[in-house]
């Protein structure tokens, strides 16, 4: 009933589409999955009308059709439930069902919030969610929230006429084991309403409760998958197109770190309502990876190394010498580097060179008295641009304009010629195609021959395994568990996931 | 796409524009001296403009450059007796320290920099009134031609306003393009969240910003004053709009990044052709705030950069 074919989408710089077919039919759970940057979520953009195709075509019930917006998919009954939530906290729950169509309740310009709120209770009871409509959305948990946002696009069944499709976005992300059952539950009831698209990253769970499988790579899709038709790591071989194997992670790269050198120390600390008692070590040579899910903690800690937090207790101590100043500036002069998860907001200045995005943390050394030595600046420019091979027509190219695996290399080298030791990289391989991820493993592992000690946040479990020494698992902001990952003798998926929920 | 890659032209393609054609309507108006005179009326304007493209480069804005202006205008006539050659010292110094002030309440108390400098402005401006008496002081002319004659005269037939507008421009430009003040005020317009990333300590700079902005609004002021030989509280009113139009014009959006003093050099003189061109159309002294209004409107929907924005408020 919902159809694409052969559509196309093209950025500056990326084919995110390639001539992707694409078909739901009714009542049926399509999962999607692929790495970060294969084009799942701009198919799903396309889909629901963020986005409009550079070439293909769009049908519903065999009729082409062409939406300008998500308001104009949502009349053909294609909703979407977000994965960063889209209520208004501090709206009521019944608001935020209705939002922009209150006008069915108004009479002589007034809202009858009692008609809304039975009605709210109708969408509520189809997501089997008991509350009352008028609790606030922030007082509700977040596995609530999701059902919130569903009965909020399930009210797509009463205003248009025709089936309904609903894409969910890593709807589990932040769920519980019992809460994502109950979540699948509700799913499988809902088929006789309207057909889903799944996209999540937890292939078990995608494989569990999807009818077929779409898997892409590289903006195509390159296989789909029935049922019970493959394993996990059958799909995940068509996902990157080879086995995730240590090759992958440059596992027979990682040497022993050096014991005696500890560069960093934390001791008890805390931020309220973020991380409590947070205790690590981070040796030179050592590449660390923080494991949780989304909110456990892990931005808070590098941030609070960083100094862009206060700890309100413990000690933090970098290279011997405890931080009593916590701000990045203090942070930077220690040798801590920094890469942020947001590449294009913190990472990067996009409308600046790569030369003056290279030296931005560490003017002081490139000029005199305030007065920039421009001419050293582009030499280093040079210099890292030819070591890490790094795609711009030369040091004065905008790093906007870069992709994002070059984008990278600029940040990865801004800290790594400023001679930081102690790196914090936060998901540095996110968005980036797996040519350009492989070279962030190999700058990782060079980082580690250099003595520099990694304190990593993962885009993925297994690229967390396959790159680490040592693994702390996190959960509601305090560390579960610590793992030693030695080559050979790596803990599995099951290991960690034990741990983080 | 192309339109993209244009886009940088545009403002002296403007300037070019728009003295061919007020050059067609009326030929006096590309005498050398005609454009030299108007040049050098253009300057104390120019100045206030040049420290308004810190602020706005930044992402900012200053509210506070108008009434900083008409406060030192006063200042200097009423100190110029008592402090001979150091008054100019004291209204830069003044100058200075309330931008810095107005930057300190923006990056510190979190105010927008319009509120926190309309603000500022206003003490400014009260500051004025009361230290006049709300009345038009009066230079000594004797002291003023004997301590910042060298300001008004003539070299030749170009106007000595002119040089310092140059020199002053040299040193803005050198600051924005070779220093790491340039430089970090640059990262913060383009990517303050990067900047503060990359261990800038981007409240300083932020401060700084307003404070060359009140330092070169505030040589605007004295410069006025020398030209005119008094202050008044309200003397340098209606240079605000026209000072913001030429850095918009010019080619720095207000969100800030892009653009730089050389573009606010041209949005300058766009200002004064379009100021002259008036005169010349007949449009009267009192309507000409309308047309400001209504360029600002333009360049400003012309110039910004909406994928800056998230919401307008």
């Amino acid at each position: 009933m919902y159809q694409l074919r052969a559509v196309d989408k093209k950025f500056p710089g990326v084919h995110a589409l390639k001539a992707v077919d694409f078909e739901i039919r009714r009542g049926e759970i399509v999962g999607l999955v692929g790495e970060n940057g294969a084009g799942k979520s701009t198919l799903m953009k396309v889909i629901y009308g963020a986005y409009q195709p550079d070439a293909g075509t769009i049908s519903v019930d065999g009729k082409s059709v062409r939406f300008q917006n998500p308001r104009q998919a949502m009349e053909k009954g294609i909703g979407m439930v977000f994965q960063e939530q889209s209520l208004i906290p501090n709206l009521t729950v019944m608001e935020n069902i209705f939002l922009g169509y209150e006008q069915q309740f108004v009479r002589l310009g007034v809202i009858n919030w009692q008609a809304m709120s039975s009605a709210a209770r109708q969408q509520l009871a189809k997501v089997k969610l008991d509350i009352d409509p008028a609790t606030v959305t922030s007082a509700l948990s977040f596995a609530q929230r999701q059902l919130v946002e569903l009965a909020k696009v399930l009210t797509l069944e009463e205003r248009v006429d025709g089936d309904l499709v609903i894409l969910l976005d890593e709807p589990t992300s932040v769920l519980a084991e019992d809460e994502v059952k109950m979540l699948f539950t509700i799913v499988r009831d809902l088929t006789k309403r309207a057909s889903f698209i799944f996209v999540s990253h937890r292939m078990d769970e995608v494989m569990e409760l999807s009818d077929r499988i779409y898997v892409m790579k590289d903006g195509a899709v390159v296989d789909v998958v029935a049922h019970g038709a493959a394993t996990v790591g059958q799909i995940q071989h068509k996902m990157v197109g080879r086995s995730v194997d240590r090759e992958y992670y440059r596992e027979q790269r990682q040497k022993p770190y050096d014991a005696a050198n500890v560069l960093l120390e934390m001791d008890g600390i805390a931020l309220p309502g973020r991380i409590r008692d947070i205790s690590l070590t981070l040796h030179a040579g050592e590449v660390l990876c923080l494991v949780g899910t989304e909110g456990a903690g892990r931005e808070a800690i590098l941030r609070t190394i960083y100094g862009m937090r206060t700890p309100v207790s413990g000690t933090l101590k970098i290279k011997g010498n405890v931080i009593r100043t916590f701000n990045p500036q203090a942070a930077v002069a220690a040798g801590v580097g920094y890469v942020p998860r947001e590449r294009k907001v913190e990472g990067i200045v996009a409308g600046m060179t790569v030369y003056e995005n290279m030296t931005l943390s560490q003017m002081g050394r490139y000029s005199r008295a305030g007065v920039l030595n421009v001419a050293a600046e582009k030499a280093l420019a040079r210099d890292w641009i030819a070591r890490l091979s790094i795609k711009a027509h030369s040091e004065y190219a905008d790093c906007g304009n870069l992709s994002g695996g070059n984008q990278q290399k600029v940040v990865l080298s801004k800290w790594r010629s400023g001679g930081s030791d102690i790196m914090l990289l936060d998901h540095p391989t996110r968005g980036l195609d797996i040519g350009a991820k492989e070279d962030v493993y190999e700058m990782i592992r060079d980082m580690s021959d250099d003595g520099v000690g990694v304190i990593l946040v993962a885009d993925t479990l297994e690229e967390a395994i396959g790159l680490s020494h040592s693994i702390i698992v996190l959960k509601d902001g305090t560390i579960q568990q610590r793992f030693d990952c030695k080559p050979g003798a790596k803990p599995t998926l099951y290991d960690l996931l034990h741990f983080m929920i | 796409m192309d339109l993209q890659r244009l886009k940088p032209h545009f403002p002296w393609i403007t300037l070019l524009v728009l003295v061919a054609f007020v050059g067609m309507t009326d030929p006096n108006f590309l005498r050398p001296a005609n454009l030299l005179s108007l040049a050098g009326d253009i300057v104390p304007l120019f100045i206030m403009a040049l420290g308004l493209t810190f602020a706005i480069y930044i992402g900012g804005i200053d509210l506070s450059a108008q009434s900083m202006a008409n406060m030192i205008t006063v200042v200097a006539s009423a100190y110029l007796a008592s402090l001979g050659l150091w008054v100019a010292a004291l209204c830069v110094v003044l100058g200075f320290g309330l931008g810095l002030l107005s930057g300190f309440i923006t990056t510190r108390l979190f105010v927008p920099s319009f509120i926190s400098t309309l603000a500022v402005g206003g003490v400014c401006f009260s500051a004025a009134q009361w230290l006049s008496g709300n009345r038009a002081l009066n230079m000594d002319a004797d002291q003023r031609d004997a301590l910042f004659g060298w300001m008004i005269g003539r070299t030749g037939i170009i106007p000595n306003e002119l040089f310092i507008a140059a020199a002053l421009l040299a040193v803005c430009l050198f600051i924005e393009r070779r220093t790491t003040l340039g430089r970090a005020l640059k990262a913060v317009g383009a990517g303050e969240l990067a900047a503060a990333a990359s261990g800038l300590n981007v409240t300083r700079y932020k401060m700084l910003a307003f404070a060359v902005s009140g330092a070169l609004a505030a040589i605007a002021g004295l410069l006025f004053s020398v030209k005119l030989s008094g202050g008044a509280p309200t003397i340098a009113n209606g240079f605000l709009l026209p000072a913001i139009v030429a850095v918009l014009v010019g080619g720095t959006p207000l969100t800030g990044g892009v653009g730089g003093v050389l573009n606010t050099a041209i949005g300058t003189m766009i200002v004064a052709v379009i100021r002259a061109s008036m005169l010349y159309f007949g449009v009267q002294a009192t309507q000409q705030q309308m047309v400001f209004g209504l360029v600002l409107i333009v360049a400003i929907a012309l110039t910004i950069d909406r994928s800056k924005l998230r919401t307008v408020k």
